[in-house]
């Protein structure tokens, strides 16, 4: 006989067949560019000739509609997901508006995010990237217990304020057995326009240090540059808006890492299951 | 360290063969015994207060029946959720937790 209701909820583990490889960027605190550096990952693995999907499971707080330049989607006429820039994406911002607030239980988030796995048609794909929300609650659970993760992304920035939470986040992965692809120090540092000096805003070197800390790959810095904040703002990521910029390249850089350390880690493993007939 | 193979043994056991070589039976009892979610949690810690009145509570007719276990599965990469006869099935078991339970054979 087989499990008629699912210990622990509906966590039955999803199957997504045609998409090849699943990677969760995620952080510990909120504010540290990870939605920015999922949208930028997305694009630079696309630019890298990948089919790619972007997920926005942060459900309170979707940001990846604005980063994309789109808005509210009307689910009569448009259906999801949605293409832009080559990327295949699913946001809750598309379907609530900017201004209403999700109040939502756990519950809830699991059910939205499971849809979103699984009521969508992703269909080929080498790569879907999935733009966390903050922290370790119900949405990161959901994923590790039912998605197939390839593993995760943890961006931090580079102060203590900030590691304390990543170390967070990266032990939660290491816990529920997620394997850990590496660290992304973003907003490492800052090249003035003006005098061309490498100014370190928020220390630097944090990142690094909590990779080794901690026995996980440091993927690379990102540097701060107000024109990443305006393209997102503006709707069009800055590795699709200045391609040739430095910080595309870095993005880029970012991409191949993050690539070689999912094929290093790529393992089929999955926890041996018993079959129960009647 | 993860285990490799479950199997059902005796009718009233499970087996769980793990990388590291080594066998663990566990007995269906002791699984719904040590069940670790919240409610099972409480209950246990209550054990201790328990009052008289409570000590000869009416079973169902599914928790009078012998106990077996309907179902495992994975959750995620990092435990496994027991469907147990009596209708109990919310205990999701970390690989951890599981090594510290039952009997070692091998």
């Amino acid at each position: 006989m087989n499990i008629s209701n699912p210990p622990g909820g509906s966590s039955q583990r999803i199957v997504l067949p045609g998409v090849k490889q699943t990677i969760a960027v995620a952080s510990g605190k909120g504010g540290v560019g990870k939605s920015t550096v999922a949208a930028n990952l997305a694009l630079a693995l696309r630019m890298q000739g990948h089919q790619v999907g972007l997920m926005d499971a942060d459900i309170y707080g979707p940001s990846i509609p604005i980063m994309m330049g789109l808005g509210m989607i009307d689910q009569k006429t448009t259906a999801f997901p949605i293409e832009k820039y080559g990327l295949k994406l699913v946001s809750m911002g598309f379907v609530v508006a900017p201004d209403q607030a999700m109040i939502w239980r756990g519950p809830m988030v699991h059910k939205a995010i499971t849809q979103f796995l699984t009521g969508i048609n992703w269909g080929e794909l080498d790569y879907l990237v999935i733009d966390l929300p903050p922290g370790t609650g119900d949405a990161q659970l959901t994923l590790t217990q039912t998605a197939p993760l390839s593993g995760a992304v943890v961006v931090t920035t580079p102060q203590d304020v900030s590691l304390i939470d990543a170390r967070k986040g990266l032990k939660m992965f290491q816990q529920v057995r997620v394997p850990v692809l590496g660290i992304v120090e973003n907003m490492s540092y800052f090249i003035c326009h003006r005098c061309g000096e490498r100014h370190e805003i928020f220390r630097h070197g944090g990142g690094t240090r909590c990779a080794e800390e901690l026995g996980v790959p440091f993927l690379g810095a990102i540097p701060l540059d107000p024109t990443v904040a305006l393209q997102g703002d503006l709707g069009e990521p800055i590795v699709h808006s200045h391609p040739d910029s430095a910080i595309a390249q870095a993005y880029l850089t970012l991409a191949t890492a993050v690539k070689a350390q999912v094929e290093a880690m790529q393992s089929e493993f999955r926890l041996p299951t018993l079959e129960f007939h009647e | 360290m993860f285990p490799t193979a479950l199997k059902i043994v005796e009718d009233n056991k499970l087996l769980i063969e793990w990388s590291d070589g080594l066998k663990y039976v566990y007995s269906f009892g002791e699984l719904r015994d040590q069940c670790p979610c919240a409610s099972c949690r409480v209950k246990r810690d209550k054990q201790d207060d328990r009052q008289p009145a409570t000590l000869l509570s009416v079973l169902t007719a599914a928790e009078a029946r012998p106990l077996r276990i309907e179902g495992i599965k994975p959750i995620g990469n990092y435990a496994y959720g027991i469907a147990f006869s009596d209708g109990h099935n919310t205990g999701i078991y970390s690989l951890e937790f599981l090594r510290t339970l039952g009997t070692r054979i091998l």
